[in-house]
């Protein structure tokens, strides 16, 4: 075993419990919180390919990837805010505008 | 024999670095989404973040450490605590344990593939994994670091998925805004 294999197992742990808290959680802002975990589980996992082939492409995905969890947290927290503000709550089960 | 000794503490180093920051990594983790307060949710989050940087400079990746710390545990944890604080959240009431069965069979899946990757990583280990030698993390520090390689490589030949991100990032500041705004009230 060593240091790459170590974190991808790392990763896979940190992603599930992500995954865990969405299915778990009913709390808006713990969805968003758990889905922070999942990308950052996936950042490992770049991070660690990225020094298992020597290329440092992947470090490159790591900044995009930050960049794009930083818009969808703003956006994400938003729209929280919104949905507050119209419903004042932010439960998960309280909205199935959606559903048929 | 008293270096031999040295090198193998120092070889033995990172690795308990590791461990250490993975175990504490998981129980953040567990923490984060096991807490019925939001706010300590957020501070765990912060914390697991930390770490997180932590491993990634073990893993040789210094620039991505420090824009982990910077971005991520320094802006985007500081915008969910404060949204949190806005909204004047109280603890939840608790998880939700009443699971069907759609439920139960997804937990089991997802276990069942923990134990299966896992195992498979642990008997075997990956493909190519062995194929690595110190020789060429010692090219990259002839050439200058890996912060010097990303730089150069992010500016020429990603240098439109840069200009994109911006463009991106440009975008969510303008959709925030103009979601999180204050509805006027018809008359």
């Amino acid at each position: 075993m060593n240091l790459i294999e170590l974190s991808f197992i790392l990763a896979i742990v940190v992603f599930m419990l992500g995954f865990i808290g969405i299915l778990t959680r009913r709390n808006l802002i713990m969805t968003l919180i758990s889905i922070e975990l999942m990308l950052n589980a996936v950042n490992l996992v770049f991070v660690g390919a990225s020094r298992l082939h020597q290329n440092v492409d992947g470090q490159i995905m790591v900044l995009f990837v930050i960049t794009v969890a930083a818009c969808e947290a703003a956006v994400g927290l938003a729209m929280v805010i919104a949905l507050y503000r119209r419903y004042g709550t932010i439960e998960n089960d309280f909205f199935r505008i959606l559903r048929g | 024999m008293l270096e031999n000794l040295t090198g193998r503490l120092l070889e033995l180093l990172p690795f308990g670095f590791f461990h250490f920051f993975a175990m504490l990594i998981t129980l953040c983790s567990l923490m984060t989404i096991l807490s019925r307060n939001p706010v300590k949710s957020a501070i765990f989050l912060v914390i697991n973040l930390f770490l997180l940087a932590g491993v990634y400079a073990l893993l040789e990746s210094h620039f991505v450490a420090a824009i982990q710390i910077l971005v991520y545990a320094g802006a985007i944890t500081v915008l969910f605590v404060f949204v949190i604080m806005l909204l004047n959240l109280k603890a939840e009431a608790g998880p939700r344990f009443n699971l069907n069965v759609l439920d139960m069979l997804m937990f089991l899946i997802c276990g069942l593939g923990i134990v299966l990757v896992a195992a498979r990583l642990a008997t075997s280990g990956l493909p190519g994994v062995e194929a690595i030698t110190d020789g060429s993390s010692q090219a990259l520090k002839q050439l200058g670091g890996h912060t010097l390689v990303v730089a150069s490589v992010l500016m020429t030949k990603y240098i439109w998925p840069f200009e994109i991100a911006s463009f991106l990032i440009l975008l969510a500041i303008i959709a925030s805004v103009v979601i999180a705004r204050k509805e006027e009230v018809k008359k």
